[in-house]
């Protein structure tokens, strides 16, 4: 074999490589597609002239802000809205400090072979929601006449399954801060908590946006213990609101409403997302080139 | 400046069931350049950590300028350290990193800034003062670390390996950077290292450590010369340690016997009797023909020649089994000695050392005696 013809054949089996691929990047597409369409179709007929929500009729902002039947009219719906945008920011401002005091104190002064307590901390990752919620409901009705089921039990609940998460996004950015920095604070004369607020919180910052981006998210999201730990009609968030009517004689107000929390959502990801990317590059931890 | 006298007393720290200090007793007076050189485990950067107050002792004292600081937390210590790996504040620039420590004091402003500007220049980082840690290179680091400890003008400071992640070049320049600003800025340094030759270029006095304990401290040219134990001569650069018996005193040290030859010992131990071990430098080892004659010599055959560049170091296998090393510079001439050619190596008595493993309050006395 001549050695023109050898590299004309490797070259031949690098493009049939190079090519193979092409399956994967269709599959990838195909899901993507899939998964947003619903949704997509679902914005889109909140812009409908009609009052079907699936038959097309023309464009126009009757159910978002023009006719009577609109969103902005409603004040179910409106009502959802503002309760679910509460509940959010409450448990943001909840579950964000909460967790990453409780990340830190598990790190830090546990140690690193923690692992049972660890592990009891972000168990409600693995318990059952609906379990949760029933046992939550049951705490509150039967033995903590303290709590009254509505907003305060509603954030209770979101805080205990959104402390986890907080804690295991912040536990992994701490593996990556070492200790030296902490005890070059107090060298240089912090208090332990000194160094705490001056050192760690702020080279935690990444961690602490991607945690408002999720706890916001699991918020906006959730259904059953919100649903469990609700009250009367002025604890009805979105998504109870989407599950109430969805099924009878909804209108595309509806969806109108749903596309303010997904866009709204989105947008906040997307933020965080940008900021995160700021944050951590502006931070690259030790590494001298 | 006044003051920056470091006094270990009993020292003691033990995690859970392992000691890794075991009772050390050192004494660094105000301005010294002091280092504790040991191989990795022996309990240098444990003792260093418990100066700066990361680690509580066991037992045993602290003393600085004579107060027992054994349970003061790090930030009221008038001590700063400068870490292994630096430990600047990634989201903070130099300028910040450096004011760290005197805005927690509570310095006004423009002292400060006057104050920073100062400890940069004095390490040659003026122009970096806007960087952060990220844009700068190992070197660049380390200098701003330096800054950021010295500009508080504390009594005492640390370095916990400072050197170790840098290239060797960049190391030696910085080696002599730091001995020239520890005599400018005149604070005692205490500076662990596992580095020989770290150690003996900048140090007034080495503390060797072994296993939790202090073996010798002396100044860095008799730990060099005149070690006390095997494991001294054995870490600091090559040394032949031989196993011979020490018979009689003489005018001039110490008879002892290897194999069937007869030495004269003249330095370390001479009053040791019995199984003992002897020590020369490879350097101070000569070769000379078969045949030679002359006190202090002992027949070996040569094993293996190696190239060394300025020198040719010549491996000798003596009768008893073992090897010694014998260093020749190179002087341009041919070598005299091949592989398998008999030889006589020539141990000058005053290079001899007899070895004392004896305990380390000894040492501790003769390191009194020789300063």
């Amino acid at each position: 074999m001549t050695q023109a013809s050898a590299t004309g054949r490797a070259h031949a089996i690098r493009l049939r490589l190079r090519r193979r691929p092409k399956v994967l990047t269709l599959f990838v597409w195909g899901y993507i597609v899939w998964s947003l369409a619903p949704a997509l179709i679902a914005i889109a007929f909140s812009f409908n002239s009609g009052k079907s929500r699936s038959i097309w009729q023309g464009l126009s902002l009757r159910w978002w802000t023009d006719g009577p039947g609109s969103m902005l009219h409603n004040d179910v719906f409106r009502g959802a809205l503002e309760h679910s945008f509460t509940l959010a920011v409450l448990n943001v401002l909840i579950a964000v400090p909460l967790g990453i005091g409780l990340a830190i104190t598990l790190s830090r002064w546990f140690g690193r072979g923690s692992g049972a307590v660890s592990l009891l901390a972000t168990m409600t990752l693995v318990v059952p929601e609906l379990v949760l919620a029933i046992s939550l409901f049951l705490l509150f009705t039967q033995l903590l006449d303290i709590v009254e089921l509505g907003t305060m039990a509603q954030v209770i609940g979101q805080v205990t399954f959104t402390l986890p998460f907080v804690v295991v996004i912040t536990r992994g950015r701490m593996s990556s801060i070492s200790t030296d920095l902490e005890e070059a604070a107090m060298d240089l004369g912090c208090s332990p908590l000194q160094a705490l607020r001056l050192v760690l919180v702020p080279l935690l910052q990444p961690a602490i946006v991607a945690s408002v981006v999720i706890a916001f998210a699991l918020s906006i999201d959730d259904f059953v213990v919100t649903q469990y730990l609700s009250s009367d009609a002025s604890t009805q968030t979105v998504p109870m609101l989407i599950y109430n009517t969805a099924r009878g004689s909804a209108t595309p107000a509806l969806n109108a409403t749903a596309t303010v929390l997904v866009v709204v959502t989105a947008l906040l990801v997307a933020l965080g997302g940008l900021l995160y990317y700021a944050l951590s590059r502006r931070q690259r931890l030790g590494a001298a080139e | 400046m006044a003051g920056g006298e470091v006094r270990l007393a009993k020292l003691v720290k033990a995690f859970d069931e392992v000691t890794v200090v075991d009772g050390i007793d050192l004494h660094m007076p105000g301005g010294e350049f002091f280092s504790l050189l040991g191989p990795s485990g022996c309990g240098k950067t444990t003792t260093l950590r418990m100066i700066a107050g990361f680690e509580q002792p066991t037992s045993g004292e602290i003393l600085l300028d004579g107060k027992n600081v054994a349970l003061t937390p790090p930030h009221k210590r008038n001590v700063n350290t400068v870490f292994q790996g630096y430990a600047l504040f990634p989201h903070l620039s130099v300028f910040d990193n450096v004011a760290f420590g005197l805005r927690r004091q509570g310095t006004p402003r423009a002292e400060v800034r006057r104050r920073v500007n100062e400890a940069l220049a004095m390490v040659h980082m003026e122009a970096f003062a806007k960087r952060r840690p990220a844009q700068m290179s190992g070197g660049q680091q380390q200098r701003v670390a330096l800054a950021r400890a010295l500009v508080l003008k504390p009594a005492v400071l640390l370095l916990d390996e400072p050197l170790g992640a840098l290239d060797a070049k960049l190391r030696k320049i910085l080696q002599i950077e730091l001995k020239a600003l520890q005599q400018e800025v005149g604070i005692t340094f205490i500076y662990v290292t596992h580095d020989q030759e770290e150690a003996l270029t900048m140090s007034d006095r080495i503390a060797v450590m072994h296993e939790g304990r202090v073996e010798q401290v002396a100044p860095p040219e008799v730990v060099y010369e005149e070690p006390s134990t095997t494991f001294v001569a054995d870490f600091l650069g090559t040394s032949n340690v031989i196993h011979a018996v020490a018979t009689q005193a003489t005018a001039s040290g110490c008879e002892v016997r290897v194999g069937e030859f007869e030495l004269t010992a003249g330095r370390g131990a001479i009053d040791a009797r019995g199984e003992t071990k002897i020590a020369i430098r490879p350097e101070r080892v000569t070769l000379e023909p078969h045949g030679s004659t002359g006190p202090n010599r002992l027949a070996g055959m040569v094993e293996r020649v190696v190239y060394l560049g300025n020198a040719n170091q010549i491996i000798v296998r003596l009768p008893t089994g073992e090897a010694l090393q014998a260093l020749v510079q190179n002087t341009g001439e041919k070598l005299a000695y091949e592989q398998g050619d008999p030889v006589r190596a020539h141990l000058p008595a005053e290079a001899l050392r007899v070895l004392a493993d004896t305990g380390a309050a000894e040492i501790e006395e003769q390191a009194a005696a020789a300063a």
